[in-house]
């Protein structure tokens, strides 16, 4: 992991989203039993019908891998009084790699511009992120 | 068996301002353990190697409750497609921990053909009533499986 000074871009370790990362996903967060039935993320043509090509990642397994990296960089300062927020831009297919970005809007700043971007170097989510003063 | 009394999760019943939950739950060690070796977590702030009482559940393994909020009120559907999330973290979720979380939804509109919705919800210690967590989800529901 990049882990520059205050100012400089933090860039993750790079996380390959494939088939099973998505289905350890699934398997470690508690959901209704209507999830376990063919969706957007797991059957080819529930993700055509919503105008996918295929099957795609699920925007909270993504989200995920930003608090966590935002949570090892930052602990405390991000865990009590921090805040995160995106926009979910571009799907992500399986088998993308992901690399997750911060940097703050101003050297020594709490405030940070966040993206997450594949091997493409495009961004599929963006957003900010907002660290507490306990630091 | 008891008759299933909840409604389709369709446009029109998804009314601003809908109280949905509460649930409640302990925060499980299990849980923390998949969902850490999920995200490749080996911060020991979230792992087995914390210290006894002060292990520290991953930031969003229980992000999900959202759907768990909907599902114990509405049935039926094709679901959504995630577009936004915030998340405010207020104060950190131990495993270990007796939880309640409750939500409402906040906003519903039309945008270029597709409804969206904003579900905000909370989380809280089930015991003293501290807010652990504030969230919310914005989602464009799936009609037939379409997104429109």
């Amino acid at each position: 992991m990049n882990d520059g000074p205050a100012g400089e871009e933090l860039i993750s370790a790079s996380y390959p989203l494939g088939h099973e990362a998505a289905k350890a996903y699934a398997d470690s967060v508690e959901s209704p039993p209507r999830y376990r039935r063919e969706n957007i993320h797991s059957d080819a043509e529930a993700a055509r019908r919503a105008g996918f090509a295929a099957p795609i990642a699920a925007g909270e397994h993504v989200y995920a891998l930003v608090a966590q990296f935002l949570a090892d960089r930052f602990g405390l300062a991000f865990l009590r009084g921090g805040r995160l927020a995106v926009t979910f831009i571009k799907p992500v297919p399986y088998g993308d790699r992901l690399t997750v970005h911060a940097r703050p809007v101003r050297a020594g700043n709490a405030e940070l511009e966040v993206w997450v971007e594949n091997q493409r170097h495009e961004r599929v989510v963006t957003g900010e992120a907002r660290l507490s003063k306990e630091r | 068996m008891a008759e299933d009394e909840r409604i389709l999760m369709a446009a029109e019943n998804l009314k601003q301002g809908l109280e949905l939950g509460p649930i409640f739950y302990v925060v499980s060690a299990e849980q923390a353990d998949k969902f850490s070796r999920t995200l490749g977590c080996t911060n020991p702030l979230f792992t087995a190697d914390a210290p006894p009482g002060s292990r520290l559940a991953p930031p969003t393994m229980r992000l999900q409750d959202y759907a768990l909020l909907i599902a114990a009120h509405f049935k039926g559907g094709s679901g959504g497609v995630h577009a936004k999330h915030w998340t405010e973290f207020h104060e950190p979720v131990r495993v270990g921990q007796a939880v309640r979380t409750a939500g409402r939804i906040t906003r519903t509109w039309h945008r270029r053909g597709k409804f969206y919705f904003e579900l905000e919800y909370e989380t809280c210690d089930a015991v003293s009533g501290q807010l652990l967590t504030r969230q919310a989800i914005t989602a464009i529901l799936l009609r037939g499986g379409e997104m429109r």
